[in-house]
């Protein structure tokens, strides 16, 4: 079954080692204004939220090419892009409701997620799993696990307070 | 070219469902999700918290039973200099 | 490659800004951050110069694996002539600000003279300008970095900045990035005040180029491994630094009232696991699996809803322990409002500490304190105190100006009671019982202080055999090592070996937490050595990494040295002497350093270091070192 990035916030320490990891995997160097996750950042209030691309069953990037640069690859479950094809117009940029599409002003070139050809550095590297890579249909199941877990946990709580009552 | 590093060797000596009683040094085991335990060498009694299941630490002395303990202690040893 | 990063200097009084590479050489003599901050130092300072005059020089730095596949190299050294002490000023913080600071092109800065109007430095690939601060001159630690990155337009801008505190010069304001880091001692804060600098905003988007890329992370990975896999990173990354307290405080390792008790007893709420109640969750550094920083909102009283960070193990001394304070608030809303105005969390609540046991021995009256009830456990006093010394009123004007100044300014038997070395108060640890932990104390160059070469896995109680293999590498040692921490034979080793230790991992720029310091099987030097040569292609043997370290080590005694440090400042004061601890498990009871033993210590400390008896660097050692023709003026 192909395998899905999940991006939990509620783990995230802000630490951006997925981003040094991921513009080491895919440039070399560490740079992350290069790298195709980022971690952006509420300093003020402690909130970090990890971005990067959702691999869209039905993807805009994909919609909005002029030059069908983008493509679906089935057997990985993402969108890829044919640099020989794109021809650097940034719709794709535009478009994504994700800003998930990013510009590599040093490469002049758009990057994205490609899922490191099935073994994301991003998550295999984040030790409190605030990215994941699991089976496309595990995704809801954690969601209900976490959900139910806080939910029990609510109600373990109003229990009690009725009973001290 | 398989020699262990030093820090793998000292990472041999890890134990899992004890603590280090904080009076006398020695490992002490203890039942998992325990709030307070005495300690079977020296009788000093802590209270603990857990970070995992196999994973006990001293929070703090049992403050009332522990300056009982030290004082007697330090009263027989003086006796015993005497 | 990931070594051609530059060094700046940055002329404020003219405006004049030069940039030059940094040669491999000085590179294999000193790697970065703090080892070649150092040489800069002795380099660059005047002898004798006053440390808030325009001739005293700042340094800003990351270290050689800022920014790369090392874990946690995230650290900014920064350095000059201490305002407090008049010695090696030098100060250490985690966030994102180094790696940025590499990204932008830089791996040192070196500031000198000082603006005529409040100014701060903006640096972006390359280029650096100096640009108007009046507008944010007054501001706390937080709103300035808001401000600037709504100024610049740009929301991943890092920023090091000073507060209130450090415009206000006092001696010991720190300087900050982000939320909590902090360059906490030594009142670095003051140094840029005096410059009338208010912040540094870097942004970065420039390569850095490893070396081997596809063994680096190879590597990252395994050493990552070593790291979350030990439990004191496990415990920290859940309770943070607080978690010492559980040890120290236990046994009554922690000074309270000041220094007239060893425990603060019956005291739960200041613990580790009831300031993880009011956690929101853990925040990390730059690349770092420890996440040891807590996020809180302050429940409760005055500053209810308001967010910061930490607090850590110090401020559980500075707030709880030290001012003889029980409530977890207290704790939360003095590290918050020492983050807003930038001070040492540590100074501040010792020399507060140690005026409350003035107050309450009666060489302070009502009249000195400006009405204020200084007794012992008065948390509301506690919070003015702050606010007055960010502000210099009063008494906190007094107290602005750092010990011993306000000792002699105090006078009476007020020094009497003061807890310092070199003229910086000490952390709220109890080093009685503990003389390795004392020695460590007495030495440090930056004055007394926990972060220079605490053997602190001494408290651990670990097997002979394990100690032994710590301290023979990389350098052989087959003296005394005893696992008892109240032993006084092979401490003036463990001593040498975590300062030389603590000194390289600040060159790499790589956080104390990931070495031996609070945990036995963290990285060391072993594996630096691989960790540099994939990253950034420098071949350097563990032992060159050591003596590397103990070069940059060397650096700061000389600078000492030439600033009139004798052997009587390599001392503790009389408390520790002549005042007995009274609480406590029974082992540490009674307990006061021996005079004589220390004496004898500090000597084996000495030769261990190649010093003479006066602790000055012999000839041979400094040739040895390659450094007896400094200051060589190569950059
Ligand atoms: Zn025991």
């Amino acid at each position: 079954m192909a395998k899905v990035l999940i991006l939990d916030y509620e783990k995230c320490t802000g630490c951006r080692l997925c981003e040094l990891v991921c513009s080491v995997k895919h440039e070399g160097v560490s740079n992350p204004a290069r790298s195709r996750v980022k971690i952006v950042k509420w300093e003020s209030e402690g909130r970090y939220v990890p971005m990067s691309c959702q691999q869209c069953e039905s993807a805009p990037c994909q919609a909005v090419c002029p030059v069908k640069a983008l493509s679906r690859d089935e057997t990985l479950n993402r969108v890829l892009v044919d640099y020989d094809a794109c021809i650097g117009c940034r719709m794709c940029i535009a478009i994504c409701p994700f800003g998930a599409m990013s510009f590599d002003v040093l490469a002049k070139r758009i990057i994205k997620c490609d899922l490191c050809d099935g073994v994301p550095l991003c998550a295999d590297f984040c030790e409190v799993g605030a990215i994941q890579y699991v089976d496309a249909g595990q995704q809801s199941t954690i969601k209900q696990v976490t959900a139910a877990d806080k939910l029990s946990e609510i109600m373990q709580k109003v229990a009690q307070a009725i009973s001290a009552v | 070219m398989n020699e262990e590093t030093t820090a793998e060797s000292v990472a041999k000596g890890r134990t899992y469902g004890a603590f280090r009683c904080l009076n006398c040094f020695e490992r002490v085991s203890v039942p998992t999700g325990a709030k307070t335990h005495k300690c079977p060498h020296c009788s000093f009694e802590w209270r603990l918290s857990w970070l995992s299941p196999d994973f006990p630490r001293i929070r703090g002395p049992v403050w009332e039973a522990n300056r009982q303990l030290a004082e007697e202690n330090l009263s027989k040893k003086q006796k015993g200099v005497n | 490659m990931a070594l051609n990063r530059k060094i700046a200097y940055i002329e404020l009084t003219t405006g004049d800004i030069e940039t030059k590479p940094i040669p491999v050489k000085v590179r294999n003599m000193f790697l970065g951050g703090r080892g070649l901050d150092m040489y800069l130092m002795y380099n660059h300072i005047k002898p004798g110069v006053d440390p808030l005059g325009s001739d005293n020089v700042a340094f800003v730095s990351a270290g050689v694996l800022g920014g790369t596949l090392a874990s946690a190299s995230a650290r900014t050294h920064i350095g000059g002539k201490s305002p407090l002490t008049g010695f090696v000023g030098s100060a250490n913080m985690g966030g994102f600000f180094a790696p940025e600071l590499r990204w932008a092109g830089f791996d040192h800065l070196v500031i000198k003279g000082k603006a005529e109007n409040p100014v701060y430095l903006w640096i972006q690939n390359n280029e650096i300008e100096i640009r108007d601060a009046k507008h944010i001159w007054g501001k706390t630690v937080h709103e300035t970095q808001e401000i600037i990155r709504e100024e610049l337009g740009d929301r991943d801008i890092k920023i090091l900045t000073i507060g209130p505190a450090g415009e206000n010069l006092v001696r010991f304001a720190n300087v900050m990035t982000g939320i909590k880091d902090a360059a906490g001692r030594s009142g670095m804060g003051a140094l840029l005040g005096s410059k009338n600098l208010k912040a540094i905003a870097v942004r970065g988007t420039m390569d850095i180029k490893l070396e081997r890329p596809e063994e680096a992370l190879q590597y990252n990975k395994k050493v990552i491994e070593q790291i979350t896999s030990a439990k004191v990173s496990q415990t920290q990354g859940k309770l943070g630094t607080p978690f010492i307290w559980g040890a120290t405080n236990t046994q009554g390792l922690v000074r309270v009232n000041n220094f007239q008790l060893n425990q603060l007893e019956d005291a739960d709420e200041v613990e580790a696991e009831a300031i993880d109640k009011v956690a929101v969750g853990m925040a990390g550094c730059f690349g770092c699996q420890v996440h040891c920083r807590s996020k809180y909102v302050i429940p409760e009283g005055d500053y209810a809803g308001v967010y910061d960070e930490g607090p850590e193990y110090t401020s559980q001394g500075a707030w709880a322990a030290e001012p003889g304070c029980r409530s977890l608030n207290n704790i939360l809303v003095c590290n918050h409002l020492v983050n807003i105005y930038g001070l040492d969390t540590l100074e501040t609540g010792s020399l507060i500490s140690w005026v409350m046991e003035l107050y309450e021995k009666g060489i302070l009256t009502d009249e000195d304190t400006g009405g204020l009830d200084l007794r012992f456990g008065n948390e509301e006093a506690v919070i003015e105190m702050i606010h007055r010394i960010a502000k210099r009123e009063g008494l906190g004007d007094i107290l602005a100006e750092g010990p011993l100044r306000a000792a002699e300014k105090i006078g009476k038997d007020s020094i009497k009671y003061l807890v310092h070395v070199k003229g910086m108060s000490n952390l709220h640890s109890d080093e009685r019982p503990t003389p390795g932990l004392a020695l460590g104390i007495a030495t440090a160059s930056r004055g007394s202080d926990h972060l220079r070469s605490r053997p602190a896995i001494d408290l651990y109680h670990l097997p002979k055999q394990v100690l032994r293999n710590i301290y023979s590498q990389p350098v052989p040692y087959d003296g005394p090592v005893t696992s008892d921490y109240r032993d006084y034979e092979g401490k003036a080793w463990q001593v040498f070996w975590q300062e030389t230790c603590y000194e390289a991992v600040d060159c790499l720029g790589i956080c104390k937490f990931h070495t031996v310091f609070l945990g036995a099987s963290l990285p060391s030097f072993e594996e630096w050595s691989k960790l540099l040569y994939y990253n950034t292609g420098l071949e350097l043997s563990p032992l060159d990494i050591w003596t590397i370290a103990e070069r940059a080590y060397n650096m700061e005694r000389l600078f000492n040295i030439r600033e009139g440090l004798t052997r009587e400042d390599d001392w503790l004061v009389d408390r520790y002497f002549d005042e007995p601890t009274s609480v406590g498990i029974p082992g540490v009871r009674g307990k006061t350093i021996d005079r004589d033993k220390l004496k004898n210590m500090i000597d084996e400390y000495y030769e261990h270091h190649g010093w003479d008896e006066q602790g000055v660097p012999r000839l041979e050692t400094l040739q040895r070192l390659g450094i007896e023709n400094e200051p060589s003026h190569i950059l």
